[in-house]
């Protein structure tokens, strides 16, 4: 159960994590904000972000244990770009709001992916969208656009309406598509769409271990029967 | 002249003793009837104006009045394809795969300001008009449609068909593409996309782009005589 003094008072609880990040991460919290009367938000060294955001998911007086949302902010004009981390913390129902500023020219950030899998797909979209680089993320590919785009990062504020091709081209690129650009080679296996891997590559006598490691049901039936005989 | 021996009270009633069991007509008459009367839709429904098309097709409307209530979700099963709804580039290419898996004849309907021509979303992601992937029989203003619109468009199409013959190959490649080389190409050349794809550009150029005369609204009731 939770206290009820916890939450009833959500302002001062957000500015008691405020003070404990200042208290234990010092120089790395760069400033802080109150919006909307109670949401709190926190400027973080970027190059610290992972070190930060664990101890507040793992800290058991805080517990941000949700991770609702990822994204960037862009204000245009040269400005950094923002990577805004928005937390919820299930056990103390509170929410915080972690924010990065990543220069234009050095867009990289270390991966929450180690700490929250939510922040798989959410980091994609963040890169997808704004450009941003997150370091050590598994499958850091485009999520929304296809993966043969060319034209950039949408949501930039440098980005124009209407694309930078032209509409003729933009057509032509959609459709000039290969099933490679939006499958991944196990999909069009399952599609019957391109010959298993071992029709292509009959099985040497090396391969066999590798065959029966991706699950083909006769390669790994064959073994037993040719070994009983 | 169609389809005759309609005429008669006792004709209508059924079959009259003394009464001839067979009947004369064209052979064009009654593959254009055959075919206008069950279109099967395959229905390509991306957004709101796919409740529309739901809703035309539930009890209210009834399309089986137009024998169309079965709903092809099998491209190979279908000979109308209903863009209903908004189109991203990202989904272009699975429309033009959709529509050359459908078997000759086939016609389309692009239903809604978005899939006929971007409607509000003049951005990076959206196709500016579904006319520029595939070729369009009619395209049905509204957002969404309301089913009578949709329905008018249907009727429109049979219109269409109406007019076709199977003894003038010519006619054929003009209602609908037949080259093969088209397959999965964009359905116009490159400054045809430009030209349309501006703001504003398809709206006024639909007519044209569907190698139809403008139908002025004076004019529709004398579309739909027999």
């Amino acid at each position: 159960m939770v206290d009820v003094s916890d939450t009833a008072m959500p302002s001062v609880e957000g500015g008691t994590v405020v003070a404990a990040l200042r208290a234990r991460f010092g120089d790395a919290i760069l400033h802080h904000e109150v919006q909307a009367g109670d949401e709190h938000v926190v400027f973080i060294l970027a190059s610290r972000n992972v070190e930060i955001l664990r101890w507040l998911k793992e800290d058991p007086d805080h517990r941000y244990d949700l991770l609702q949302d990822i994204t960037g902010v862009d204000y245009g004009g040269g400005r950094p770009i923002q990577v805004v981390y928005q937390l919820w913390s299930i056990t103390h129902r509170r929410s915080l709001r972690v924010k990065a500023e990543l220069p234009l020219d050095a867009l990289e950030i270390d991966s929450a992916t180690t700490i929250w899998a939510a922040a798989n797909w959410l980091e994609r979209e963040a890169y997808d969208m704004f450009g941003v680089h997150f370091v050590g993320h598994p499958d850091l590919r485009r999520i929304l656009m296809p993966d043969n785009y060319a034209e950039g990062h949408p949501l930039r504020k440098d980005f124009p309406l209407r694309g930078r091709f032209s509409r003729a081209e933009q057509t032509r690129r959609a459709l000039d598509f290969s099933l490679e650009d939006f499958y991944t080679p196990a999909d069009l296996e399952l599609a019957g769409l391109r010959p298993h891997a071992d029709a292509l590559n009959p099985p040497a006598e090396g391969k066999d271990a590798g065959a029966a490691a991706a699950g083909d049901g006769e390669a790994a039936d064959g073994a037993p029967d040719g070994a009983s005989r | 002249m169609g389809l005759e021996g309609r005429g008669g009270e006792a004709e209508r009633s059924g079959v009259v003793p003394g009464a001839p069991t067979f009947l004369t007509t064209r052979l064009d008459y009654v593959i254009n009837w055959a075919r206008r009367s069950s279109l099967w839709p395959m229905p390509f429904g991306t957004a709101c104006c796919a409740i529309e098309m739901m809703a035309s097709a539930a009890s209210k409307y009834d399309l089986a009045r137009f024998g169309m209530e079965r709903m092809s979700f099998s491209p190979r099963q279908a000979d109308l394809l209903i863009c209903a709804g908004r189109v991203t580039y990202k989904m272009a290419p699975v429309l033009r795969r959709i529509w050359d898996q459908m078997p000759q004849p086939k016609w389309a309907i692009s239903m809604g300001a978005c899939a006929s021509s971007g409607g509000v979303f003049d951005v990076y992601s959206m196709v500016q008009g579904i006319d520029t992937i595939i070729p369009v029989d009619v395209y049905v203003p509204g957002c969404p449609p309301r089913p009578e619109g949709l329905i008018y468009g249907i009727l429109m199409v049979h219109e269409k068909i109406k007019r076709e013959s199977i003894t003038n190959p010519e006619l054929r490649k003009k209602l609908r593409f037949e080259d093969e080389s088209i397959v999965a190409r964009p359905n116009k050349p490159a400054d045809v996309i430009e030209e349309i794809a501006q703001p504003f550009g398809n709206s006024t150029k639909q007519n044209r782009v569907s190698g139809l005369v403008s139908t002025r609204p004076r004019s529709r009731p004398a579309d739909r005589k027999p």
